[in-house]
């Protein structure tokens, strides 16, 4: 066979299999886009971006079947990620979902606009304990999406009842601990385990807790963000620094074995929060799809789906029992009482971070 | 592919003749105990290379989600896969992806590499310097400047600044697999092709491509494989609607491993083979005669 | 053999000019962005911060901020171990990859090359998280690993190999197997065996021939091989991460770190951009090396 005629041969060989991959996947994604494109010529579209998990794709199709609107969307895994995108100014989406300190970071920057409530009758189905933060007050800009703590989930069947940070520093536990690997909440572990405020700027006392940190450093088997409660549950560690919810999860499938706690020295208490980007070129279906998810069985459903605490009150009738009474997912308010949220700390933030490679480097 | 089956005239041109079936070493008894240990190590290599693609594989069929235990056998994930608009996608965005770039990556490389490795020109220097920064750079500084860049020159985040992002960070690999090959390249065979008549550009189909091809398919297929697992950089210049599959892959791993993900890392990896299965196919000569013959030379 | 004398002409200009496009408007712009960036300081937002007086900042010396502080004790300790992993791993990949190169390229049948590539890299189409996450289910307590070592009898509780250096140096050398045996099966490939005759012929032992005949003959593959899984090594971090438990920093998590999560760009920056001139550095005077040598430039 001549090198020309073989040449072809197995280009063509080697494209058709690829091809009827490509048409597979692209039939399948683009029909239900397509479908609606059909229905609707100007309902527009409507571009999310939202951390992965947090929303269930049959809640974003009944909407799309409602209004006619192409919705979009694609997920991110850190703040930093975000705010990185919004920064470029282009990127074109329509509804972010930033956690607590970052709304603050992305309003100083004028990445995110002034939410017109007049727009949004459904506020009022939100539970006020959930409003008007210190770090976007009124709700000018943000609302409440989910909200959580970050504690401590642990082998009961092992260690008896953890209440305090101190399981996590307590060397019995030697290679059997896991904490999340980020520089705040490590932080923050350390500082609330010491009395202190999660947001402290002293360079004392966050000298002190970088100690701590160093010497408990040894007693860690992994710090890790992402994969926390599979971990513990695997059986890896025995005590494991995470969010509530993927610990709720896990705990609901080993209820002998594994339980969550907030130490009673209090914890993060986290809130993940909807906003409209400044550039966002569909806010107007934004506002019909915020009104939308705060409707209380749309709410329900999500929270069904995902295992998080939302902030919506008529929601609370059609949530399933197991999560409504979980009190790791809907902690009660003496719990809350003690927990705070974690705030820009502006430029102590430098400090910490040489704390943090100190720490790593060791 | 092969080269062409010539026969030099020149029995010691130390530099790269067109390979003759390497008949005297084999029939050599004393080096087959050599030949055995380099073939074990190779083995056990592959074995190394694909315990975790079997651990992926089978704990696609795992009825647990967690990655704790094996819980029982089933099919319930690749059902799932094919629901999941998701991941379909991904799975078609990181295709189209990884197929331009490899395209176009090569082309561009290959050229390149023939440029450094022959010609002398202005800006030599600096070119060569700046094909290893991609490599050297790392990724999560490439995609920061990117997006950065983009946002500069105001170009809407897209699959497409996905595609250029890949394609320039993509050609420095070919290059330099590519100029590896080509290093000790005997010209002579070259001219030999010139003073028979042909053209530059005939000269370059029919003796210089077939020789350098194999570095070309190597330089290739790293490409796809980096291309079609890029994490860091696709995930800084996705736009709407961009996400690949290890963004999504990467995203849905956040939550736990569900089994979807390694379905449908196990589906790929069936294409794939697949597809290397037909290039086999392809290689084997359909005139078998004349190439033992040949090989009796 | 010294290589011919580089052809001169306009000829060269159509074929490096795609390239200088993509990779000069899509790559090195961008980059000297972030190199302007370096030299700045981080806002309180981790945007820039403004700078006030242009001319004081520069004439200061201000503007190096960012590098002085990354030359401190504590980052220096940070390059040295990721310099001394990279090493590591390169030298690993080198001993596994090439005696395998070598068997796909020269001893195997003809037929089966392909093949016997394409074995190599499908592992690598799958997805690099996954394959790391398969290497923590083997690895972890309770995984295949010691499962195995347990019930083969050959071990009596289970061995500490996640979390470690040793799982992070199986991570990625794993990783970094395909950018070594590419370049050497590239390069072996087109080895002409009758020079190893010739040296056995002559009275050459099989390793005389090996070191002094195919390593040299090699030697471009060699070397692009150890560029091309070197390099990376240094900036990784993902393996480290996973394997290691993020219990230690390489450059790379400390890079990532600045990105990610200090939102320090400018310092980051900086950081980067050293590794970069030291690599390149490196590279420099590897050529001028063999430029003196009188062998050809590989690079």
């Amino acid at each position: 066979m001549t090198t020309a005629r073989f040449r072809t041969r197995a280009l063509t060989a080697l494209a058709l299999p690829l091809a009827l991959a490509l048409t597979a996947c692209g039939k399948k994604a683009e029909a239900p886009q397509a479908e609606d494109a059909a229905a609707t010529k100007n309902a527009g579209k409507l571009n999310i971006y939202i951390w992965s998990a947090y929303l269930p794709k049959e809640v974003i199709d009944k909407f799309a079947a409602q209004t006619g609107i192409q919705v979009n969307f694609d997920t991110y895994d850190s703040n930093e990620a975000l705010l990185e995108k919004l920064q470029s100014g282009v990127a074109d989406y329509d509804l972010v979902v930033p956690s607590d300190y970052m709304v603050k970071i992305l309003i100083a920057e004028k990445l995110i606009q002034p939410l017109d409530h007049g727009k949004l009758p459904n506020i009022a189905n939100l539970d006020p304990r959930f409003l008007d933060k210190k770090f976007d007050p009124r709700n000018q800009y943000s609302l409440p999406y989910f909200w959580g703590t970050t504690g401590l989930g642990y082998n009961k069947q092992k260690l008896g009842t953890v209440d305090s940070w101190e399981a996590a520093f307590d060397p019995k536990n030697k290679g059997r601990i896991l904490m999340l690997d980020d520089m705040r909440e490590v932080f923050g572990a350390a500082l609330k385990s010491m009395g202190k405020s999660l947001n402290e700027t002293d360079p004392a006392v966050l000298k002190q807790a970088a100690d701590k940190l160093k010497k408990q450093k040894r007693l860690v088997a992994t710090y890790n963000s992402g994969d926390f409660a599979n971990i513990l549950a695997a059986g890896d560690v025995d005590v494991a620094h995470g969010y509530n919810g993927q610990i709720a999860e896990v705990v609901a499938n080993a209820p002998d074995k594994l339980a969550y706690v907030v130490p009673k020295e209090g914890a993060t208490l986290w809130m993940d929060n909807v906003c409209i980007p400044v550039k966002a070129r569909n806010a107007e279906n934004a506002y019909r799809f915020l009104n939308y998810i705060m409707e209380g069985p749309v709410n329900a459903e999500i929270v069904n789906g995902v295992s998080y605490a939302s902030a919506n009150v008529p929601a609370r009738q059609l949530i399933r029992p197991e999560i409504l009474n979980d009190i790791s997912i809907y902690p009660p308010d003496e719990i809350i009482a003690r927990c705070e949220f974690l705030e820009d700390i502006g430029d102590a933030t430098t400090l910490l971070d040489q704390y943090w490679t100190e720490i790593k480097a060791q | 592919m092969r080269a062409p089956e010539a026969t030099s005239t020149v029995d010691f041109a130390p530099r790269a003749i067109a390979r003759l079936p390497p008949a005297s070493p084999r029939q050599r008894g004393s080096v087959t105990w050599e030949r055995r240990l380099l073939g074990w190590h190779s083995l056990l290599c592959y074995l190394f290379l694909y315990v975790p693609i079997l651990i992926l594989i089978l704990y696609s069929f795992n009825r647990s989600k967690q990655t704790a235990g094996w819980d029982g056998f089933t099919l319930d994930w690749y059902g799932r896969l094919f629901a999941n608009d998701l991941i379909l996608r991904a799975v078609k965005n990181s295709l189209i992806v990884a197929v331009s770039a490899t395209i176009f990556a090569t082309i561009i490389g290959t050229m390149v590499a023939l440029a450094l490795a022959r010609r002398s020109f202005r800006g030599k220097g600096a070119t060569q310097s700046a094909l290893y920064l991609p490599i050297i750079i790392p990724e999560i500084v490439i995609g920061a400047a990117l997006v950065t860049f983009f946002g500069v020159i105001e170009l809407r985040l897209s699959l497409w600044t996905v595609v250029l992002a890949h394609i320039a960070f993509c050609i420095s690999y070919v290059a330099i697999v590519v100029r590896a090959r080509l290093a000790g390249f005997d010209r002579s065979l070259e001219e030999a092709a010139s003073d028979l008549g042909a053209g530059p550009l005939d000269t370059f189909r029919r003796v210089t491509l077939p020789i350098i091809l194999p570095g070309i398919i190597a330089g290739a297929l790293l490409v796809f494989t980096i291309s079609i697992d890029d994490y860091v950089v696709s995930s800084f210049v996705a736009g709407v609607g961009a996400t690949t599959l290890p963004i999504q892959i990467y995203s849905m791993l956040k939550v736990g491993v569900t089994p979807e993900v390694n379905a449908v890392s196990t589906l790929l990896l069936l294409l794939t083979v697949v597809l290397i299965a037909i290039a086999q196919r392809l290689q084997q000569d359909p005139t078998p005669s004349l190439s033992k013959g040949a090989r009796k030379k | 053999m010294p290589e011919e004398t580089p052809r001169r002409g306009w000829a060269s200009y159509p074929l490096v000019l795609p390239t200088w496009v993509v990779l000069g408007f899509f790559f090195v712009l961008p980059l000297v962005i972030m190199l302007i960036i370096s030299f700045g300081q981080r806002g309180t937002y981790g945007g820039l911060k403004a700078i006030e007086d242009l001319g004081a900042y520069v004439t200061s010396g201000d503007f190096l901020a960012n590098y002085k502080r990354s030359i401190e004790p504590l980052y220096l300790s940070i390059y040295w171990r990721s310099l001394w992993m990279a090493v590591v791993t390169t030298v690993l990949c080198l001993a596994i990859s090439y005696p395998m190169a070598y068997y796909i390229a020269v001893i195997a049948p003809a037929k089966w090359k392909n093949l016997l590539l394409g074995l190599v890299v499908i592992p690598f189409w799958t997805s690099f998280l996954i394959r790391t996450y398969a290497w923590m289910l083997i690895l972890r307590t309770e995984g295949l690993a010691n499962s195995l070592l347990q019930w083969s009898g050959l071990i009596d509780q289970p061995l500490n190999l996640l979390y470690t250096d040793f799982s992070v140096m199986i991570g990625l050398v794993y990783g970094e197997l395909p950018f070594m045996i590419l370049p050497l099966y590239a390069s072996l490939e087109k080895l002409d065996l009758k020079l190893l005759e010739a040296g056995n012929d002559l009275g050459a032992n099989s390793p005389q021939t090996f070191f002094r005949v195919t390593v040299p003959l090699t030697m471009p593959g060699i070397v692009a091989g150890v560029i091309l899984v070197f390099i990376p090594s240094i900036g990784q971090f993902v393996i480290s991460d996973l394997l290691g438990g993020a219990k230690s920093i390489l450059v790379g998590n400390l890079i990532q770190n600045q990105f990610a999560v200090a939102r320090n760009k400018p310092f980051g920056s900086a950081i980067a951009f050293e590794l970069t001139a030291v690599v390149l550095m490196l590279l420099f005077a590897y050529a001028m090396y063999t430029k003196k040598k009188g062998q050809e430039v590989l690079l």
